[in-house]
């Protein structure tokens, strides 16, 4: 079980009646993390991968057993993870990397966050490449049976979140990355909602490429990691290159790397990785299962509070049974930016208000084009700060609305 | 006993500030309460009841004129548009800087909905058709203005008239 007041103390950003629902868009840092970072800054402060010095030597050690400790937490190699600032530029780079030609299909899904959709049109507007978009119901409940008619033998790749940044309802991976194999396609996952609160293991899930925030998962701005299955790392070209990528570089060639490494061009964001391999720590000394355990308790709280306060319109699943720790709604009669700031004015509560990156969704699903309010749960937050974000909106909406 | 409008009525109406109140409607709705005497207004001192007519030239304690205005563009709701705040409080400690419910009065009877919750300290309301927030720390904000220039004109519009209001 979790020891919630124990951790609080860790997060120094919790101070003052802060009450912070918007883990969803960037989690809070612990100190561990801050003072992880800021003794490399202090002690051996060098670049990676270049000097023959001993602190050099300390730093490369650090920045790698960081990755060590990240590639640990989905259970993958350490020569299967890359350093990157976010999932957004993961995404990118396997878009960009995979080699799509013209006549290839991509499949992706309504559900997805703008950096695992446009970046598939932009394929079909340069490359000619055809984009399927595979719909959901208003809960964010997927028919496999679309994606089985979706994905043909021409599909490159299937590209699906594992958990909505709206809805928090979860995608059947395992399912769809069968499906995908089947027929000789790829399988990408926007992992940016789920590693950061449940236990992932890229094995049992048999994708091929994993993107996830390491911003979103109690470590640094500026952190984030992409996993690549060990048998396609040479497949995929890098998005940039440029020094710390080559073997070797003469007046007319050059030769680009085996590992990781190739996707890491010029000096990486150190302090930030080693920050990330901490908060990887971090979280599994807490333990990932007592993370979603923790975040269930409250998630169940919020979800009943939310469903009896009158006016409120509950967007997603109504059960838990597929379903984290996000929620997705909006108050008749008023806009959600109004209610969001109603929340931060009086009792001082963070949520997002808007489309949440996620427009396909909000305008030809949920029918919210003027968006929605959005609070999620983590690993720092009490079913007290659930009460008193409950009671703020039940009067907003008698009230105001 | 003289009823408020009764005694309303023989104030200038001048918003002086000069009691250190931000409008004769508070500085009345004082009287009423017991913490307000009428030798601290100018006019009624002097009794004079016409605006030109007094000698000394009141010092405003307290203006209707937004200082400070931060604009946030673009607006959260609409990126062509505009959202603008502007704080009228400068006593850090004050967080009743508004009296809601003589403000829904005041709105309602003169320009229409305002949506109040004294609890949570906010007021929601239009002024057209741009959706205004005065919150009881003293900030008011609006969003979906077209520029700049509108969300002044809206915010000036709105603190006008919410000023009754000011405590």
């Amino acid at each position: 079980m979790l020891d919630v007041d124990s951790i609080r103390k860790d997060f120094p950003f919790i101070k003052n009646g802060r009450i912070y629902f918007d883990s969803t868009a960037t989690s809070l840092t612990p100190d561990p993390v801050l003072n992880k970072m800021l003794e490399y800054y202090r002690e051996y402060r060098s670049n990676v991968g270049r000097g023959i010095y001993k602190i050099s030597q300390l730093a490369t050690e650090e920045y790698e057993n960081a990755r060590k400790k990240v590639a640990g937490l989905i259970n993958a190699k350490p020569n299967e993870l890359v350093f990157l600032r976010n999932s957004s530029e993961g995404l990118n780079l396997v878009a960009n990397g995979i080699g799509l030609r013209r006549g290839d299909e991509i499949v992706t899904t309504i559900q997805e966050h703008h950096s695992n959709f446009i970046i598939w049109l932009r394929a079909k507007e340069r490359l000619g490449s055809d984009v399927k978009v595979v719909s959901c119901n208003k809960s964010g409940s997927f028919n496999l049976e679309d994606f089985d008619k979706s994905v043909t033998k021409k599909t490159k790749i299937v590209s699906v979140t594992h958990v909505s940044n709206v809805l928090g309802a979860l995608t059947p991976i395992k399912e769809i990355a069968k499906i995908a194999h089947e027929k000789g396609s790829l399988i990408m996952v926007d992992a940016a909602q789920s590693v950061p609160h449940m236990k992932i293991d890229v094995r049992d899930l048999g994708v091929d490429f994993l993107a996830f925030s390491g911003h979103k998962m109690c470590g640094p701005t500026g952190a984030g990691g992409l996993y690549i299955k060990e048998t396609l790392v040479e497949n995929v070209e890098p998005l940039c290159i440029g020094g710390g990528t080559i073997d070797d570089v003469g007046v007319d060639y050059y030769k680009i790397k085996k590992g990781p490494a190739k996707f890491e061009a010029g000096t990486p964001p150190i302090a930030e990785a080693i920050g990330l391999g901490e908060a990887a720590n971090y979280l599994s000394q807490i333990g990932m299962g007592n993370i979603s355990d923790h975040e269930h308790r409250l998630a169940k709280m919020m979800l009943d509070g939310l469903l009896q306060i009158r006016g409120v319109r509950v967007h997603g699943p109504l059960s838990l049974e597929n379903k984290t720790g996000i929620f997705s709604f909006n108050i008749s009669g008023i806009d959600s930016h109004d209610v969001a700031m109603a929340l931060d004015a009086s009792s001082n509560i963070m949520v997002r208000s808007g489309h949440h990156c996620a427009l396909p969704l909000m305008k030809e699903v949920l029918n919210e084009r003027a968006g929605s309010v959005r609070a999620s749960v983590y690993l720092y937050n009490t079913e007290e700060e659930v009460n008193t974000f409950l009671n703020a909106l039940e009067e907003i909406s008698k009230t105001l609305s | 006993m003289t009823s408020f409008y009764e005694l309303y009525r023989k104030f200038p109406k001048a918003d002086c500030g000069y009691c250190g109140n931000a409008s004769c409607v508070t500085a009345l709705r004082k009287y009423f309460m017991g913490k307000f005497s009428l030798d601290e207004c100018l006019y009624f001192k002097k009794q004079i009841y016409n605006k030109g007519d007094f000698t000394e030239k009141p010092t405003r304690k307290a203006s209707p004129f937004p200082p400070g205005i931060r604009y946030i563009s673009p607006c959260p709701s609409d990126s062509s548009m505009v959202t603008a705040e502007v704080s009228l409080n400068s006593s850090p400690d004050q967080i009743d800087y508004f009296d809601f419910i003589t403000a829904e009065k005041i709105f309602g009877y003169n320009y229409g909905v305002m949506k109040i919750s004294p609890t949570l300290g906010i007021a929601r309301f239009e002024v057209d058709g741009k959706a205004v927030m005065a919150f009881s720390d003293g900030r008011v904000l609006v969003r979906r203005a077209l520029d700049k220039k509108d969300a002044f004109w809206q915010l000036r519009t709105s603190i006008r008239r919410l000023w009754a209001a000011v405590n």
